[in-house]
């Protein structure tokens, strides 16, 4: 019993409590690039959950036998395998969604969250424990794409869930091709910049700032982009020179 | 021996991963390469049709010195009625890949662009019929304006001058191999 | 000219951090004081001609022997090995430059920049010399936008800013308007040179 109850904290924290992007500051780069529709963020968001999950396995599966001198390279091998594998599906079945997440899904391979996860958790935890973490964050990193991708699609695009086809055609569902709220011809035009790059900053800040907001109104510190986080952390000397992260710091002298 | 043992053990489980992660690879790859293709050529199949819809099938493709896809448009009869070419032109998010539709009196049945990677919300909107539109019935030397559009020339998509030109440019590409290869 | 169109547009049209979202982590991370913003994009600019150097005949090779699905992990791995050696090169033979740089390294192994930039260099047919010149006006570019962005921080530091703002929250929002005063460049390369 206690064990189930432990499985579902690993499982739960992810999703807000220690949300990869909002709480943790993770993963700022596919964040920001492309959440420029929900359909996009959405792809992303399932994409490197399954990389997560796949990679969260393995780690832990391994993790006795992979010697601490050679961990990362290691971690770096597993996770580019299943992040090309990963690839290789997009490509064959959603090659839409290949085309619009661009280089950012190779790149999957360099997001923090993975790594992190794999040096935080994975390398020190059971399988099962593992996997559930990696489905946990990966569903939290998913619901703050799809939340930066709702804003800024409503907002700078008019739209939502434009390019829908491309995800339910897998499903068998066609017809549906998402709702347009400001048509082309209506009296208001959408903001572009939203989905341009100042307004991926812009929203994230704003987000952020709405984090903090709960955050606070729980009693949880608010979200600072730490070194705690950071995979390299352990190998990082700026941290041992006390010249990198003085945000946490000042956080805690205020 | 203690020494092998330290520096023996992480280069052989290295090793053994790398080799591992390399055959799945391989596997996967095997099983996802023949479905890619024939995505990639079901989608280009299905632009054909749109940018060439009176065609009734579509010919052997034949590729000029300069790298230009050209693959003819038969009617019913199998008669050549025009040609659907495929040029590749710079944009602001890398090369674009633009397929166009030209009949034999040089003028355009249809534009799409087939792979590109513009900005969301400004160069992305050339996929948008409204653009593609008005580059039907063109003649060869399309011009791009931020006006009104006067004879033979189309209206540039707003913020996104870059992409308009490059796509323009493909066509006028286009239309120009299909000339060559009338002359020839 | 063309070597001077694709050096101006990695800097200012295609920015790295403000356009094109790579390598965010070290730019919300290490631009707090300027001597730190500077060292970390002296390495970066280092990292990533030297990548782009060593992984372009190797994507060759790849290419070659029908490979290609390879290109991201053998990408990954060539790029740690290199940041590794290069570390231990410079710790031994150049102490003051280890100084200087070294303590960047180990940070840029997992930045997705660098990765992006050679992917990218891939992805647009860029010929070996003129991956070369894309590389180090990406690198530049990020310098750019570090160094801009540390100014902008410590003015950041005296200000009265709302609570829930603090932190984070404004560090993003300052990144937006200096995103948006680089948007301001589109066409500039265009304009100059007539490409």
């Amino acid at each position: 019993m206690a064990e189930k109850k432990s499985l579902r904290k690993e499982f739960t924290k992810g999703l807000i409590r220690e949300n990869p992007v909002m709480r943790l500051v993770l993963g700022t780069c596919p964040t920001l690039a492309v959440t420029t529709s929900i359909v996009n963020a959405l792809g992303m968001g399932i994409s490197a959950m399954i990389v997560l999950i796949c990679s969260n396995i393995v780690i832990s599966a391994l993790r006795k036998i992979i010697p601490s001198k050679v961990r990362i390279p290691a971690y770096i091998v597993i996770i580019a395998s299943f992040v090309t594998i990963v690839q290789m599906i997009v490509k064959a079945f959603v090659p839409a969604l290949d085309q619009s997440l661009g280089v950012f899904l190779p790149l999957i391979v360099v997001n923090c969250i993975i790594l992190g996860r794999a040096e935080a958790f994975a390398g020190k935890n059971g399988v099962i424990a593992s996997a559930v973490d990696g489905l946990g964050m990966g569903i939290g990193f998913t619901i703050a794409l799809c939340c930066m991708g709702a804003v800024r699609e409503i907002i700078g695009a008019g739209t939502i869930l434009s390019g829908a086809e491309s995800l339910l055609s897998i499903a068998g569902i066609t017809g549906f091709d998402g709702i347009t709220l400001i048509g082309e011809n209506s009296a208001i035009s959408p903001m572009t910049i939203f989905i341009l790059a100042p307004g991926g900053f812009f929203t994230f800040g704003i987000l952020m700032a709405c984090a903090n907001r709960i955050a606070e109104s729980k009693g949880k510190p608010k979200a600072e982009l730490g070194c705690a986080a950071c995979p390299m952390a352990k190998n990082c000397a700026l941290l041992a020179k006390g010249e990198a992260c003085e945000e946490k710091k000042e956080g805690t002298e205020v | 021996m203690k020494k092998f043992k330290e520096y023996a053990a992480p280069t052989v489980v290295l090793l053994i991963i790398c080799v591992v992660a390399a055959l799945l690879l391989a596997v996967t790859n095997d099983v996802t390469a023949p479905k890619i293709a024939q995505v990639n050529a079901e989608n280009e199949a299905n632009a054909r049709r749109e940018v060439f819809v009176v065609a009734a099938d579509f010919g052997e493709e034949t590729i000029t010195a300069d790298g230009i896809k050209l693959v003819p448009a038969l009617d019913a009869n199998g008669e050549t009625i025009g040609y659907v070419v495929i040029t590749v032109e710079k944009g602001y998010g890398g090369d674009i890949s633009v397929m166009t539709g030209v009949d034999l009196e040089g003028k355009v049945t249809g534009v799409k662009p087939l792979e590109m990677n513009e900005t969301p919300g400004l160069g992305a909107n050339a996929t948008k019929d409204s653009f593609l539109q008005q580059f039907v019935g063109k003649v060869a030397g399309i011009g791009v304006t931020k006006d009104a559009p006067e004879e033979n020339e189309i209206k540039a998509l707003t913020g996104a001058t870059i992409t308009s030109k490059a796509i323009t440019d493909a066509v006028n590409a286009a239309i120009e191999a299909m000339g060559g290869e009338n002359v020839g | 000219m063309m070597y001077l169109s694709i050096l101006l547009t990695a800097i200012l049209t295609a920015n790295f951090v403000l356009s094109k979202f790579l390598g965010i982590c070290p730019f919300l991370g290490v631009s707090k004081k300027l001597n730190t913003a500077v060292g970390m994009s002296a390495a970066v600019i280092f990292v990533m001609a030297l990548s782009t150097a060593v992984c372009y005949p190797i994507n060759n090779i790849l290419i070659k022997n029908d490979l290609e699905y390879l290109q991201t992990i053998v990408c990954i791995l060539v790029i740690a090995a290199l940041v590794q050696l290069v570390e231990i090169i410079l710790k031994k033979f150049m102490p003051p430059l280890y100084n200087a740089l070294g303590i960047y390294l180990p940070l840029i192994t997992t930045n997705c920049a660098v990765l992006g930039v050679v992917l990218l260099n891939f992805t647009e047919g860029y010929t070996y010399l003129q991956s070369l010149v894309n590389s180090v006006g990406a690198g530049l570019g990020f310098m750019l936008a570090m160094v801009l962005f540390s100014g902008v921080r410590s003015r950041l530091e005296s200000c009265d800013i709302p609570k829930f703002l603090q932190g984070l929250p404004i560090v993003l929002i300052a990144a937006s308007i200096v995103s948006l005063s680089f948007m301001g460049f589109t066409g500039l390369v265009e304009g100059l040179l007539g490409v």
